[in-house]
């Protein structure tokens, strides 16, 4: 392993930007990732970032059932996300759809099948335990040796 | 006369500002905004349609899934609609534990915007122990309903679970904390000198101007309007002598003190609640019958109205619900945002109305 290497990985574990997207939710998944942030979890003390800038983050957090309005935004979204790149679905509405995947609602469920989850977070909503043991145990695996392991 | 437009500017609807999305597009001429128009969509679920032609029991919990960040008062606008129906009686001590609850949530709520508000003008110092202060809340809220967020304790009849005595003890001791933290951070948002230069004399809506946009809630009680306020036609906030509290001054400022002086307000009904618990059922009988009725109620944010009509089995064959947040957001682009004289203070100024994009599209 060349040196570039390491300090790439060095920097990579304990610097996480991490932005976040709505995309049709109740709004109760959105305010248990903003409290990460509470001095309570203190989400930056593990180096992770939260804003939510798409084009400086690492991890996307995907929440809600997808809604008709995100059909030419949320691919975008993700592309402009530089590699190596991971998005998360929180809470159940990214998995399933939750209470609104029903006959007659507009909701498109689940969010896979429009781009890549590397990981899932069920519970409606999480708690923000979960959610920052989530964004830590999936950095690893990811960011690690990105070059070596090939794109 | 020619109109100068030199950029027309989209915010959103991902940006670092907004919790949710929602795109709002100012024309600008240098600095000054000449105009702003809100673009919503991106969160339509059709919660009604859903709702539509299903039994209450399942209705129950889509209601509470309108909004995440106020769900305890849908749940009650929804439950007391059907109680109001059916006439089904609630016993004395359930009544006031669901006011207790309903203000625990709306403590979370405010201080999750003026969170928001101290993120927007960079405040972070203040808006992380805001942050904290809303963490201790939701211990209070976890405690007594079990749940963070989502914790359907409303249901026909009374409530799902007693407040215990010794809870009732630490609800106490853990609204005295809370209290003296507000206290601190209301000071520090008053007295702040560099809050006071993003806050002071921005935005503002006249009394004139909010009454003639049909502003609700908090927005509207900062502007001098205090009688709008649904709380005082609740027949439990009338037993407790509830007293709405308003500012004159319809700034942003104005709008974030409004918030922490109900914080403080609601500290003083959990207590007068706690203080006049009856001993008793929590629970009473009767099932939900066939009728049509308009409820409203006050959330967080404003005035909430339910039409709600069932079947004699309890199905919900019609249903819609109007949420305060439209009127709160039509007002900050037509009113609010026009008034600012720099595009820095857009963000801002939307920030302070509190704008709740998903209990709008639903």
């Amino acid at each position: 392993m060349s040196i570039l290497q390491k300090v790439k990985n060095a920097v990579r574990s304990r610097s996480i930007h991490v932005s976040y997207v709505d995309v049709g939710s109740c709004n109760g998944c959105d305010i248990e990732v903003l409290a990460c942030l509470a001095p309570r979890y203190d989400i930056e003390q593990y180096g992770i970032f939260v804003h939510n800038n798409p084009r400086e983050a690492d991890v996307l957090l995907v929440i809600g059932a997808y809604t008709p309005g995100w059909e030419e935004k949320l691919a975008p979204l993700w592309e402009k996300i530089p590699d190596p790149k991971a998005a998360i679905a929180i809470g159940n509405c990214p998995i399933s759809g939750c209470v609104f995947a029903r006959p007659h609602s507009y909701v498109d469920a689940p969010v896979a099948k429009h781009i890549p989850i590397a990981a899932e977070v069920p519970g409606c909503p999480p708690r923000p335990t979960e959610i920052l043991t989530a964004i830590l145990s999936l950095a690893p695996g990811v960011f690690h040796d990105y070059e070596v392991k090939g794109r | 006369m020619k109109r100068t437009v030199d950029v027309s500017i989209p915010l959103g609807p991902v940006h670092p500002c907004f919790k949710e999305p929602a795109r709002v597009k100012c024309e600008t001429r240098g600095e000054y905004v000449i105009s702003a128009e809100v673009e919503l969509g991106y969160m339509k679920k059709g919660i009604e349609r859903i709702m539509r032609g299903r039994p209450w029991q399942e209705v129950m919990f889509l209601a509470e899934r309108v909004c995440g960040i106020c769900s305890v008062i849908h749940n009650m606008v929804f439950i007391e609609a059907l109680e109001e129906i059916s006439g089904i009686t609630v016993p004395e001590r359930a009544a006031l534990l669901r006011v207790a609850v309903n203000e625990l949530d709306r403590m979370q709520s405010h201080l999750l915007a003026n969170f928001s508000y101290c993120y927007t003008i960079e405040h972070e110092t203040l808006a992380m122990y805001l942050l904290d202060v809303r963490e201790r809340v939701l211990d209070q809220l976890e405690r007594i309903t079990g749940a963070r967020v989502t914790c359907a304790y409303i249901v026909p009849g009374g409530v799902r679970f007693d407040l215990r005595g010794e809870d009732a003890a630490r609800l106490r001791a853990g609204l005295a904390g809370i209290e003296e933290e507000v206290a601190r951070y209301t000071g520090m948002f008053e007295g702040g000198p560099l809050i006071a230069t993003r806050s002071r004399g921005i935005g503002i809506l006249s009394r004139e101007a909010a009454i003639e946009s049909y502003v609700v809630g908090p927005v509207a009680r900062a502007s001098g309007m205090p009688e709008i306020d649904r709380r005082l036609e609740h027949p439990t906030y009338r037993k407790l002598g509830f007293s709405p509290v308003s500012r004159p001054e319809g700034d942003n400022h104005a709008r974030v003190m409004v918030r922490f002086q109900e914080v403080m307000a609601s500290i003083g009904i959990i207590r007068a609640c706690l203080d006049r618990l009856p001993p008793g059922p929590v629970r009473g009988g009767g099932i939900p019958g066939a009728g049509e009725i308009a409820y409203h109620g006050e959330a967080p944010r404003g005035e909430l109205s339910y039409y709600l009509k069932t079947d004699e089995a309890g199905r919900v064959v019609d249903i819609s619900i109007q949420t305060p947040s439209i009127m709160n957001i039509e007002a900050a682009c037509h009113y609010l945002i026009r008034g600012v004289t720099s595009l820095a203070d857009v963000t801002s100024t939307f920030v302070s109305v509190d704008p709740c994009i998903a209990c709008t599209e639903r």
